[in-house]
């Protein structure tokens, strides 16, 4: 293919200015590299986790569809029906206890009760290698079970142990390597404990109102058509209530959360991006600045701004073009490094390939972030005088460059913000994210601006160190601007996910002891209430003990319409997902607060009332009047909307999104939950064991558990956080010693003349730390602004959480990114102040 | 290198009329040059003298295009330069002029013999690194053709420059003191080579010096001060 000469003559001019190598350029590249690694390596383990899923999804859901009914099992017509579509699988699980046969040891449980089609996708793994049948079987009089290596440690068994869960004896046959269905389950509160379904039975565990779930995998036949097939089970059982998965959702608690992470992830990949664009600014109108007299040498002989224009481009697009391949490298290889870490704590295999889909989208915004951020420079390059050859000092680019550059500059930063805004998936907060990103780089330019000013302005003081550095912070090409955006926004970003981090830390740890129960005793049957209360308050050391009934039900319908024809906030979708928690009461349940309409009277008796959680109801946009129709165990409930409530979710009370007025529910089958609080931990042990040995069908959750589980969760999203934090704060650290290296020469320059001077060392050391002290504590200050609105929006809108500025937080980021500004600020400074002045003066 | 016969055009290489030039700066308007007028034959070798600051420079950048004049007229090479674009100026002397500066001005990252190129390369003559040997040759430095520029001696790195403002053969040649930065025996060097040259190529000559060396080998010397020709001393014309 043969160029034309617009092309090939800068081409050639380019290939000879980068001859020199890199030097000057380092911070540029390692700039884009690390932006475009981070962006490259959240989306190619993002989609190896995604294609993982999907390859998987079969195996993960156990069939070609799940069914879940909680509460019930499906009636013969309907199993009838699954049964005759193709392979079906019967499974029920719940949460129960299990507990040595001796007593002296108990943990809470997931139990799976399998039938023995299970499972009809992949295999399961046990130790010793026996057959899950034989396993299972019942074998002299007692049933087999096999459990997760995590509860026979905890109960201390081995296999041929005998450990019961409720009423039945089970012997301990092999323990539970590999469950080919089970997904990655950070919440769970127990291990999982695996008996058969002919064993359920005897446990007694099963009882009205129960919080049972019955899961139906079918695999079916070959040549099903899935969606019609689907379409026909819903015209056939329209009052099933079923919660349907197929393999497109297989695992949607999962797919959500890699979304929601990778959402943030890539963000903070791009403030990395956008905090390096600051240095590749810098780095590329240090390196025009010195090639001025190149420039002008070559107008002279006659070459036009645009080929001058053109050469420097390229000279860019190379470099940028091997920083983002860099980049791109880095990212590619990522799914290996997951699936090295992290694949054993996967549900499925990482598919460790190259996804070129992510890397395109990353090498885009390298590219992007490139021009976006030295097209201004560049366009003022081709604005060199040449006539400036004849005066003694070439001066550095100033000024803004000729209008259609500051267009182009616009354009790319425009394309930036829609690449952004398009491949994310939330695309409202990808806009607010990239709103704030632009508001942040005006407000840190601006800040700048005022110092330079406020330096400029402050007149002449006294003190010559503090005059020195007031005139260093204004003087042309001070480093100002770089250092205060460069340090703002890695700044502003540290300030935000620590106090974001702070206030999880505390919604946790800090609120919850206070207030939270001990226990949450599940699964109590209405007959058993009296003996509970009898046992537990029985005990020396417990202050309070509470029940409420509940009965479990979805919404149906809201207003007459169908909940599946919706549309609602994602925040709170979940309510309208599955069962929730239903009770009845006469008076407001403790922990939440009537702010809308009336509780009703103690003694109500009339039409079906219910009082809604205020900010689901807000979000579904219905208030008082309204109706919502409820399928409880499959019968249509429609009551009307008396008031609503703000719940405190964070009380670990008994809460509920919805309480009926009296007169309704209690006919129903339910159960009873009850909350036990107690003064002394020392007794917790001993509540536990009492409640489930005389009542063993009941289950006992340790709310110390819970938090530990919720803990868990909190410290994985924590160090995610981090990871990527600890990269924006990198780009800002290699920015901020960018900004102060580009000085670097003036810098010796100015403190050898000052030593010519008669300045000592410990006088010029002391200039120097004013002006980065100035500029550190500015640049903190409003990064501590700036990050704490980032943080309550966060915190307020996004976790729907309360906020509470945490100033220790801040004020201790704040002091050490000003610690960091006088410490680069003395290396930069630190050789200028060793310099003897003789050499310098004579190549001056 | 080319050495087309140009000595009989009869028009003037330069023409100034009343050319002044006023610059603004913070402390006021600097008047750099007030009411120039010269006319320089074709061939001819014109040299400048004056003190620091008289306006040799900016007279020197007016008539290659790189200084607009405030008021008054530039006609150069047959071109008038008032009023050309940015880019038609470069053009203009990508084709019309060379030009030798004190401190070189060679492109550091490119070498002796890429230096050289350059005019031909903008001007997209595909024999341009040819052509350039042959200058680089005919300034005797045919051996250091792939040398970058801090490989070279100050009088090897001028001599480049020589090559490089002759490569293209202009009608005009700009030298702003092209000895100033030589010791005395280089320098008598460059300026045997600049005059040789400019003779073989008839090529108009302007230089500024303050060598009266140098100065002595011109046709005319122009003594500038406070922005105006205060005299004219045309020695060796009249010789």
């Amino acid at each position: 293919m043969v160029l034309p000469r617009s092309i090939t003559l800068p081409l050639r001019f380019a290939r000879r200015e980068l001859r020199t190598g890199i030097k000057g350029f380092r911070i540029f590249l390692a700039c884009l590299a690390l932006g475009v690694a981070a962006i490259a390596a959240v989306g190619s383990v993002s989609s190896a986790m995604m294609a993982g899923l999907e390859g998987d999804a079969r195996r993960l859901l156990g069939g070609d569809v799940d069914l879940r009914l909680v509460h019930r099992a499906a009636d013969d017509a309907q199993r009838d029906f699954l049964a005759q579509s193709g392979q079906l699988s019967e499974i029920v699980s719940m949460r129960a206890m299990a507990r040595r046969s001796d007593g002296e040891a108990r943990s809470l449980i997931e139990l799976k009760a399998v039938d023995n089609t299970y499972p009809l996708i992949g295999s399961i793994e046990l130790a010793p290698a026996i057959e899950l049948d034989a396993a299972l079987a019942e074998r002299d009089g007692v049933f087999g079970a096999v459990v997760e290596e995590s509860l026979a440690t905890r109960l201390d068994l081995e296999v041929g142990d005998h450990l019961k869960v409720g009423d039945a004896t089970l012997e301990l046959r092999a323990i539970l390597m590999r469950e080919p269905d089970r997904i990655v389950n950070f919440a769970s509160f127990g291990p999982r404990l695996m008996l058969s379904e002919a064993a359920l039975p005897a446990t007694g565990l099963v009882q009205v109102g129960s919080l049972i779930r019955y899961h139906y995998r079918v695999v079916l036949h070959p040549g099903t058509n899935r969606e019609a097939w689907l379409q026909e089970l819903d015209t056939r059982f329209p009052d099933a209530g079923w919660r349907t998965r197929s393999l497109e959702n297989a695992a949607p608690g999962f797919d959500t959360f890699v979304d929601r992470t990778t959402l943030f992830l890539s963000l903070v990949g791009l403030t990395a991006l956008l905090v390096g664009g600051v240095g590749v600014a810098m780095a590329v109108k240090t390196y025009l600045d010195g090639k001025t007299e190149t420039i002008a040498t070559l107008k002279c002989l006659g070459a036009p701004s645009a080929l001058v224009f053109r050469v420097y481009l390229l000279v860019v697009l190379i470099l940028a073009g091997a920083g983002t391949m860099a980049g791109l490298i880095v990212g590619a290889t990522a799914p290996l490094a997951a699936s090295a870490l992290a694949g054993s704590m996967l549900p499925f295999q990482l598919p460790v390939r190259i996804y070129p889909a992510p890397l395109l989208v990353a090498a885009l915004y390298g590219l992007l972030t490139a021009l976006a951020f030295s097209l201004w420079p560049l366009g003022r390059a081709g604005q060199v005088k040449a006539a400036a050859l004849f005066r003694a000092v070439v001066a550095p680019l100033a000024g803004r460059p000729r209008a259609a550059f500051m267009l182009a500059t616009a354009a790319a930063v425009a394309l930036l913000a829609a690449l952004a805004i398009a491949t994310t998936p939330d695309r409202v907060f990808a806009a607010w994210f990239i709103a704030g990103s632009i508001g942040a780089f005006g407000l840190f330019l601006g800040a700048a601006s005022l110092v330079m000013a406020a330096a400029r302005r402050a007149g002449r003081p006294r003190d010559p160190e503090l005059r020195i550095a007031l005139a260093n912070l204004h003087r042309p090409g001070a480093p100002t601007p770089g250092v205060v955006l460069a340090l703002g926004l890695g700044l502003t970003v540290l300030i935000a996910v620590a106090l974001i981090q702070a206030n999880l830390v505390r919604q946790v740890t800090e609120r919850i002891p206070d207030q939270a129960p001990a226990f949450f005793f599940i699964d109590i049957q209405p007959d058993q209430v009296d003996r509970f209360n009898e046992i537990v308050r029985a005990i020396p050391g417990v202050s309070e003990v509470r029940t409420t009934p509940m009965v479990r039900g979805r919404i149906a319908e809201v207003n007459g319409v169908d909940a599946e024809a919706l549309t609602v906030d994602p925040d709170s979708a979940w309510a309208l997902r599955g069962d929730r928690g239903l009770t009845y009461s006469a008076t407001p349940p403790d922990g939440s607060e009537v702010v809308a309409g009336e509780w009703w009277a103690p003694d109500y008796a009339g039409p079906p009332l219910i009082s809604f959680d205020a900010r689901i109801a807000g979000d579904l946009g219905v208030g008082i009047g309204d109706t919502v129709t409820l399928n409880v165990l499959g019968r249509p409930i429609t009551a009307t909307i008396a008031n609503l409530r703000r719940i405190d979710w964070s009380s670990m009370s008994m809460n509920f999104i919805f309480v009926f007025a009296p007169g309704t529910l209690e006919a129903a089958p339910h159960s009873v939950i009850a909350t036990v609080r107690v003064d002394d931990p020392g007794t917790e042990t001993t509540v536990q064991r009492r409640v489930t040995d005389a009542l063993p069908n009941v289950t006992a959750i340790r709310v110390k558990d819970a938090i530990e589980a919720a803990d868990r969760i909190l410290r994985a999203v924590s160090t995610a956080v981090r990871a990527t934090a600890a990269v924006t704060l990198l780009a800002g650290t290699l920015v901020l010693a960018g900004a102060i290296a580009a000085g670097h020469a003036g810098r010796v320059r100015d403190a050898v003349i000052l030593k010519v001077l008669g300045a000592t060392r410990v006088r010029i050391l002391k200039a120097y730390a004013l002006e980065y002290g100035i500029l550190g504590l500015v640049t903190a200050a409003i990064a501590a602004v700036v990050g704490s609105v980032a943080a309550f929006v966060v915190v307020t809108r996004v976790m729907r959480a309360d906020f509470v500025l945490a100033p220790e937080v801040v004020a201790i980021v704040a002091a050490i990114a000003t610690a960091i500004t006088l410490v680069f600020g003395f290396a930069g400074t630190w050789q200028a102040l060793g310099q003897k002045p003789a050499p310098l003066l004579r190549n001056e | 290198m080319n050495s087309p016969d140009r000595s009989n055009s009869a028009a003037p290489m330069i023409q100034l009329a009343d050319v002044t030039l006023n610059l603004r700066s913070a402390a006021g308007e600097v008047n750099v040059l007030r009411g120039i007028d010269l006319s320089v034959a074709a061939g001819e070798a014109v040299g400048l003298v004056g003190p620091s600051g008289a306006g040799k420079s900016t007279l020197m950048m007016i008539a290659a295009g790189l200084e607009t004049p405030t008021t008054g007229r530039v006609r150069v090479a047959g071109c008038d330069l008032v009023g050309l674009s940015e880019d038609a100026l470069a053009r203009f002397r990508r084709d019309h002029v060379g030009i030798v500066f004190q401190a070189f001005r060679l492109v550091p990252t490119m070498t002796a013999l890429e230096n050289v190129a350059i005019p031909l390369e903008l001007a997209g003559r595909n024999d341009a690194f040819e052509a350039a040997e042959a200058a680089l040759a005919a300034v005797g430095l045919d051996a250091r053709t792939g040398h970058y520029p801090d490989q070279l001696s100050g009088g090897e790195q001028q001599r480049v420059a020589i090559a490089r403002a002759f490569v293209s053969a202009p009608r005009l040649l700009l030298a702003d003191e092209p000895t100033g930065n030589l010791d005395g025996k280089t320098g008598d060097a460059i300026i045997e080579l600049l005059f040789g040259l400019a003779r073989d190529h008839c090529t108009t000559l302007l230089l500024i010096t303050h060598d009266p060396v140098l100065a002595g080998r011109c046709d005319r010397v122009l003594h500038i001060a406070d922005g105006r020709i205060v005299e004219q001393d045309a020695r060796q014309a009249a010789e």
